[in-house]
């Protein structure tokens, strides 16, 4: 059974349907995209999956538990899937260890020393060991991405989910994400990025969800996705939409 | 609390003292705005002084009054002078103790407005020529009250406020003729709740009105 | 009576300044950050009685409100101590004050950081807890204190209900000596004294505190 079975999703925002009728699977171990073009509802995939968005209809079951059913253990299962958002969304008023500790302390229960721990193990497999004591406000975008991808790892989540990893970044950084998504494979974390950027997503992904217009128009990898793919929503992708988030 | 059928009469009988009253609040909050205003702007001009003791100075005066209550000012004036020969009506002490007051917060307003501005513009009417004086009248001082404008109205909103503390220097206003009438009919809760609907309506109104003010007065660019 | 023996009197008195200052403040606080947290959790049904408590509370002047808490509430059978109805009205009324001043502070809390709390499992509690409060109340620091200077600069009318403070003790020196002039002006140096220490205290605090990327509003 797959880690995630995403079936018949749906959205929709008053009369504008966003996502109509999504399935795909991630098993454990995997790293997967989602592509399409802007406005095709990719965010919301993610937000769908731990209900931060509720969806319209649709089952999600994760790790053999029903998300979308009404007594569904919600926060326990949040706890589980680590989010990286498009804009890091990072503590302002914590350091970059106490973004790190937050959660463990809070949530975990874990005592300050054990918390400290546990992030300052984080922060060094991530490089950023010697930001610990510094507010967000200082640090670069790219720095800051660290810390929310240390911040998302650190409470061992059973997948990481990325939103737009590369929107927010210059070209030599976001080539850069690509090495720490490529890195965390080698540590057998499972990957779910929602992206624009194809070239992320074909150097990161085992396979691609092409998402438009709502629906699943293919699943495929990257190399066979950008090579003449029957479908017109594909193809057009390719030969001009790919400009924008 | 049936307001109509315990006090009602009794305050229409009494409603040529309590329109009285209420003519010598609005009365004495507009005489403290004004002088506040001007009192201000005078204070705040003399920060800009280019002597420096004169600025040391008036920054001391703004600082003090603003960091004393006002009933100590006015207290001071009223109870203390008499022993030593100058003795004050309470409608000049209170123009006295609210005008030093309203002004040092009025002149902290405007300062507060002055280093938002943009020095550029007071360097090019200076490059143009004009003397410094000319400089506060046509630029400095327009812009300032401009921008520290609903600080003013707000200030000028709380006056009308505070005008409720001269009972305790002997000023008749609308307070003090609301305690006559607590006093004589002894319903001091139906007294006090009516006071404080009255000055709610007063303070209605004259909100209103500062902000259609603000609004006449606002200019593109200078939005606080 | 000296004015040396007066002096320490006032001081006496200031005590019980310092003490309805921090009753009254502590009231509003609750106050305040009562009706910011119950607006920021979306209990809107309770929004009309906010509404209506901020208006009547910044538009009746404090004393008069005190003197419906004082006087008022007695002849119905409600009798009120001295301190309790400064902290009905005084306190109340920097209550209203400070819950506007949180609510622009909660303004300047990004939503993205509470939907990242939400999504590491934080409950809507945890999240206010957590990262909203700390936030604001950082960034609410200075126009907090500047409405506890204001409480400070209104506790004088406590004299009006018989609270031993600066100015009781200043009018009853006064009616024995006519020293009105000094006495006053002591007193008035006192309440500056407290006004300027409330003022250090925070600008240490505010150092301390000091958060980039945080600023006060």
């Amino acid at each position: 059974m797959a880690l995630l079975e995403v079936r018949n999703l749906s959205k929709t925002f008053g009369h504008h349907t966003v996502l109509d009728g999504v399935d795909f699977d991630l098993e454990a171990g995997q790293i997967k995209s989602v592509m399409g073009p802007s406005g095709c509802g990719k965010s919301t995939v993610l937000r769908c999956i731990n209900r931060l968005v509720e969806p319209s209809a649709g089952t999600i079951v994760f790790d053999g538990k029903p998300v979308t059913a009404a007594r569904s253990d919600l926060l326990a299962i949040r706890q589980r899937i680590g989010f990286v958002f498009q804009n890091y969304a990072l503590y302002r008023h914590l350091t970059v260890i106490d973004n790190v500790t937050l959660a463990l302390r809070k949530l975990r229960r874990l005592s300050p020393r054990a918390a400290a721990d546990r992030a300052g193990a984080e922060l060094r497999r991530l490089n950023i060991d010697e930001l610990a004591a510094q507010y967000p406000a200082e640090l670069s975008g790219g720095q800051r991405q660290r810390v929310a991808i240390a911040r998302a790892l650190a409470m061992d989540p059973a997948v990481l989910f990325f939103d737009e990893p590369t929107s927010a970044l210059d070209p030599i950084m976001a080539r850069e994400v690509g090495g720490i998504i490529d890195r965390l494979r080698r540590d057998n974390v499972t990957v779910l990025c929602v992206t624009h950027d194809f070239e992320l997503a074909r150097t990161i992904s085992d396979s691609i969800v092409f998402l438009s217009g709502g629906r699943v128009r293919a699943e495929d990898s990257g190399d066979r996705l950008a090579n003449d793919y029957g479908d017109p929503h594909i193809r057009d992708f390719f030969t001009k939409g790919r400009t924008s988030p | 609390m049936n307001l109509s059928a315990t006090i009602l009469p009794e305050l229409v009988s009494s409603a040529p003292e309590i329109l009285r009253g209420l003519w010598s609040t609005m009365g004495l909050a507009t005489a403290i705005t004004l002088i506040g205003v001007v009192g201000g702007i005078l204070v705040f001009y003399l920060t800009l002084s280019p002597v420096p003791l004169v600025r040391r100075l008036v920054q001391g005066y703004i600082s003090l009054l603003i960091g004393t209550p006002l009933l100590i000012i006015l207290f001071l004036i009223y109870y203390g002078l008499p022993p030593l020969g100058i003795r004050l009506s309470p409608l000049v002490v209170a123009l006295i103790g609210f005008g030093f007051n309203v002004s040092a917060y009025n002149a902290r307003f405007l300062t507060t407005a002055y280093n938002a501005l943009d020095p550029s513009e007071r360097e090019a009417a200076a490059a143009q020529g004009f003397p410094p004086a000319q400089v506060f009248r046509l630029i400095t001082l327009p812009q300032t009250l401009k921008l520290s404008m609903p600080a003013l109205t707000n200030q000028a909103i709380q006056n009308v406020k505070d005008t409720s503390i001269v009972f305790l220097i002997q000023f008749t206003e609308f307070f003090s003729q609301m305690q006559e009438v607590a006093n004589r009919t002894f319903r001091f809760l139906d007294s006090y709740v009516a006071t404080g609907i009255a000055y709610l309506l007063l303070i209605s109104i004259v909100s209103i009105i500062a902000r259609m003010i603000e609004r006449r007065l606002s200019v593109p660019g200078l939005e606080p | 009576m000296n004015l040396a023996e007066i002096f320490l009197t006032l001081l006496r008195g200031a005590t019980q300044t310092v003490i309805v200052t921090i009753l009254c403040s502590l009231t509003g606080l609750s106050v305040g950050l009562g009706i910011a947290i119950a607006r920021r959790l979306g209990l809107i049904w309770l929004e009309p009685l906010f509404v209506t408590f901020i208006y009547v509370f910044r538009g009746v002047p404090m004393l008069v409100l005190l003197f419906i808490a004082f006087f008022g509430l007695p002849s119905i059978g409600i009798s009120v101590p001295g301190h309790v109805a400064m902290m009905g009205s005084l306190g109340l009324i920097a209550g209203a004050y400070l819950a506007e001043i949180f609510r622009g502070a909660l303004a300047g809390v990004q939503h993205e950081e509470v939907e990242a709390a939400l999504a590491a499992g934080f409950t809507r509690w945890q999240a206010l807890i957590s990262i909203e409060i700390p936030q604001m109340l950082r960034m609410a620091v200075p126009s907090m204190v500047n409405e506890f200077t204001t409480v400070l600069k209104y506790t004088p009318f406590a004299y009006t209900v018989g609270i031993p403070e600066i100015m009781k003790q200043a009018t009853a020196a006064v009616s024995t000596t006519l020293q009105g002039v000094e006495i006053y002006a002591m007193a008035g140096v006192l309440y500056f004294v407290i006004y300027r220490l409330m003022l250090v205290c925070v600008r240490l605090a505010d150092r301390h505190f000091t958060i980039p990327g945080l600023s006060s509003i």
